[in-house]
């Protein structure tokens, strides 16, 4: 149709470099308000983040630095093998975690729709986000790849060339695999609307069966004793398919190692920095390239994969699953306990939601595969005390992060539904009551069968055993009484979002405690249990002095009776105040 | 200036909207009407270029919405039901933000920034973050964005939810304003009193189909039933009843 009998727009389309300017200013103001945001209303958490980078940073670098210190005074030709690895891994994972990113901030978030109804180009939308999602999914990676490679260039002495490129080889190195996910996610999308879910899930169920495979086979074979020279030696052989000359990962390595050689004439160093700067060289021609394929295929499916993806209709409830619904409505007795019905009503929300129970799946299914794991490195009796100890304060680190996640949000997220709850004859302690109960029960069945897995699989005696249960029982009681109770004392009944929620200052406080709890269970019971294992595997009897006191029998009793009353008061206290201030609160 | 050619939108096996043809000329305010499911947002999603055809083709002002949407986004303008904002911007950032995308220049921009924070009545709260707006203030504020670029072409998705009844005036008159200047309104509500009072014409969709278009008075002739409000003719005409007549006539045709 021709479009000479309509009016000329008021307004000028932007150029590319407009667009994607205009965007940028966009993210530094946002991003300007946040911090504004974040140093005014939530220092502490603020403060904390900060802190707890810097503490993580240091211990990272102190690790990794014995361990540089350690191959290069003994197997310095180990460390290509162990870049590559790492670097390979790193990039597959990358790609992954950039395509979900991607996914849901191309097609399924707000900002999305309103660029895209505003006359912007594709390609500047799809830069945007890529950007968003490029920074979510490699902060990670500079927090744990920075430590090692500074540490890496001070045991070497590298140059300061080699500290120079560091940022642009990390940079140029972890745009590839991003753009690589980001261009699959549009792909799938746009391509295979019906076979979207299917395609994915099968993917997925691909490269996890066979990162499965390589670690198991990677490990479980080795013959050596663990922990050996000779048990790295093997198991690094293995690593050696990690070396291919067309991976991204070998040219980021091999760029890091030549510029962090010193040569010994200055000649020698110059020719090594001229090889780094080439492989840099590489990998920046090589992000820039994807990068443009990335912003053509935005170009090219962008809109037709966000208008199939609308036109996708929520499937009904599959009967298979109805089931459950269907038992657990049944389930107790028939008269209503206010309390059995809050928490069918939890249950099947839960049941429902799936970015809380994949979660909960992912992070203790691999806590599950490392325990199972565990056999295979013939660990001594005192290293398997140890090890024991420190999973189950891991079991409760995880336990933590779902109940500060998930659990704290959930008495604010019944605030748009309290006009229900406050007309129904319920009363608010038995909203609370139930919240307690779901977080307890729920972690309590996978934390216990995780602490049984870990101390079956380290062959721990069985008192030790019994008293990770004790203790594992204690966590999941004291970890559910701090964030309900918290959640109960500081509710945030206007914001929807428990993502928001968990990351006020309640959520943070919520962590924070929960950490200090767990730090002091374990220790409480580690400490005499594995002194008192010392001095059995060496046949003394227990002295007079303070520390034969604590390794005693009546020591580990005692440390048991600590144990129990931080448990209970750390589920009471929390639950004490809580439910006076819930009573109090005026939706 | 806006014109839907034979039109079909496929959910599946599910057909929301079937064969729409629709032109609306320049300076008409143009009202959809239909009950839940009917295919009204399924229509001003394919007008604004979130979702594409199976069938057929949607123009604004000349341009496709798929193969020429930037230039058809140039002269659109979008109020949606839910108002999409950024938390940590305030309403005079966004409102330059949206300004800078049209390519409006500086010196402009701001006189149309303050033009539409004084319409729209965005003083108190021009320079706090969106996050502490109320939904009122929020839809207002898109409201303010959708016409700072002075659109050939506004497209309205239930426009008056969240609004308390002075910003429901204000944005009556200058609906009434605009069409008066050429702009061309399309508007998708469920408040028959206000399409009634503000639409030139109106849209009934029942079941995917447009089923009526044409004026109230055009209605109640059609209808021929000794009916006063239009309350009563749109209960009439989408009630199973006369869908169920329209299947048997359909069937004997």
């Amino acid at each position: 149709m021709a479009t000479d009998s309509f009016p000329a727009p008021a307004t000028h389309p932007l150029s590319i470099e407009q667009e994607s300017l205009l965007l940028l200013r966009l993210r530094t103001t946002t991003a300007g308000h946040l911090i504004g945001t974040m140093l005014t209303q939530a220092r502490l958490r603020f403060a904390l983040v900060v802190a707890l980078s810097i503490i993580f940073w240091i211990a990272l670098f102190g690790l990794f630095f014995e361990a540089f210190t350690f191959i290069d005074s003994m197997h310095a030709e180990v460390i290509s093998l162990l870049f590559n690895a790492f670097f390979s891994s790193l990039m597959v994972m990358m790609v992954f975690s950039t395509g979900i990113l991607m996914y849901g901030s191309l097609y399924t978030s707000e900002e999305a729709k309103l660029l895209l109804t505003c006359p912007l180009r594709p390609a500047a939308i799809h830069a945007h986000k890529f950007q968003e999602a490029l920074w979510f999914s490699s902060w990670g990676f500079v927090l744990l790849g920075s430590p090692m490679l500074v540490s890496y260039g001070v045991v070497r002495q590298a140059p300061w060339t080699f500290f120079a490129m560091l940022l642009p080889f990390m940079v140029s190195f972890v745009v590839i695999p991003a753009a690589f996910g980001s261009i699959l996610c549009m792909l799938i999308v746009a391509g295979l609307p019906r076979l979207r879910v299917h395609a994915i899930s099968i993917s997925i169920v691909i490269v996890s069966l066979g990162l499965i495979w390589t670690v198991w086979s990677t490990l479980q074979s080795t013959q050596s004793e663990t922990m050996t020279v000779a048990w790295f030696e093997e198991t690094l052989s293995r690593l050696t398919m990690t070396e291919q000359k067309v991976l991204p990962s070998w040219w980021l390595s091999s760029g890091l190692l030549e510029s962090a050689l010193r040569g010994e004439t200055a000649e020698q160093g110059w020719a090594s920095t001229l090889e780094a700067l080439k492989f840099l060289g590489l990998l920046t021609a090589n992000a820039l390239l994807i990068n443009l394929a990335a912003g053509w295929v935005a170009r090219w499916c962008y809109r037709a994969g966000y208008s199939h993806l609308q036109a996708e209709i929520p499937r009904r409830r599959q009967r298979s699953i109805r089931w459950f619904d269907d038992l657990l409505a049944r389930s107790g007795p028939r008269w209503g306990s206010p309390l059995r019905l809050l928490l069918v009503k939890d249950l099947q929300i839960f049941r429902r939601d799936a970015t809380q129970w994949t979660q909960f799946m992912i992070f203790f299914g691999l806590l599950g595969l490392y325990f199972f794991n565990l056999r295979s490195f013939n660990y001594s009796h005192a290293y398997a005390s140890i090890i024991g100890y420190l999973n189950l304060a891991v079991v409760g680190l995880i336990l933590s992060t779902f109940t500060t996640r998930f659990v704290f949000p959930s008495i604010s997220l019944e605030g748009r539904r309290f006009w229900i709850l406050g007309l129904l004859p319920v009363s608010r302690d038995h909203i609370v009551w139930s919240k307690f109960l779901f977080a307890f029960g729920g972690g309590l069945l996978p934390c216990l069968g995780l602490v049984m897995l870990s101390d079956s699989m380290l062959s721990v005696p069985k008192n030790t055993t019994l008293i990770h249960l004790f203790c594992c029982g204690m966590l999941c009681s004291g970890l559910s009484g701090i964030a309900v109770g918290l959640g109960a004392c500081m509710p945030d009944l206007r914001e929807s979002s428990p993502a928001k929620i968990a990351a006020g200052f309640g959520g943070t406080l919520s962590l924070v405690l929960s950490a200090l709890f767990i730090i002091a269970v374990v220790m409480t019971t580690a400490l005499p249990s594995h002194l008192n294992l010392l001095r059995r595997s060496m046949g003394q009897m227990p002295g007079e002095n303070f520390l034969g006191f604590v390794s005693s029998q009546f020591g580990i009793t005692a440390s048991l009776v600590v144990v129990a009353a931080l448990g209970m008061v750390a589920t009471f206290l929390p639950l004490l105040l809580g439910l006076r201030a819930f009573r109090r609160l005026e939706p | 200036m806006i014109e839907f050619d034979h039109v079909t939108r496929r959910y599946g096996v599910k057909t929301a909207v079937n064969d729409l043809s629709l032109a609306i000329p320049r300076g008409e305010l143009f009202a959809l009407l239909g009950p839940n499911g009917a295919g009204k947002t399924t229509t001003i999603k394919m007008l604004v270029g979130l979702l594409r055809p199976s069938h057929g083709h949607v123009r604004v002002c000349g341009h496709d919405l798929v193969t020429e949407s930037r230039a058809a986004h140039l002269h659109l303008g979008y109020v949606p039901d839910e108002p999409c904002l950024y938390d940590k911007l305030t309403a005079r950032e966004f409102l330059r933000f949206i300004a800078d995308m049209y390519g409006i220049p500086r010196h402009l921009a701001a006189k149309r920034i303050d033009r539409e924070i004084e319409c729209f009545e965005l003083q108190e709260f021009a320079d706090d973050l969106a996050e502490n707006y109320s939904l009122g203030m929020k839809q207002r504020l898109v409201f303010a964005a959708a016409f700072i670029h002075d659109p050939d072409v506004i497209v309205l998705d239930e426009p008056m939810v969240g609004l308390d009844p002075r910003s429901v005036r204000i944005v009556k008159d200058l609906l009434k304003a605009r069409t008066a200047e050429g702009m061309t309104v399309f508007m998708s509500t469920h408040t028959l009193a206000m399409a009634e009072e503000m639409a030139d014409r109106m849209g009934i969709m029942v079941r995917g189909k447009l089923r009526f278009l044409g004026t109230v008075s055009e209605l109640r002739e059609q209808m021929a039933i000794e009916a006063t409000s239009l309350e009563h003719l749109y209960l009439e005409l989408t009630s199973s009843r006369a869908t169920l007549r329209e299947t048997t006539l359909a069937g004997e045709d």
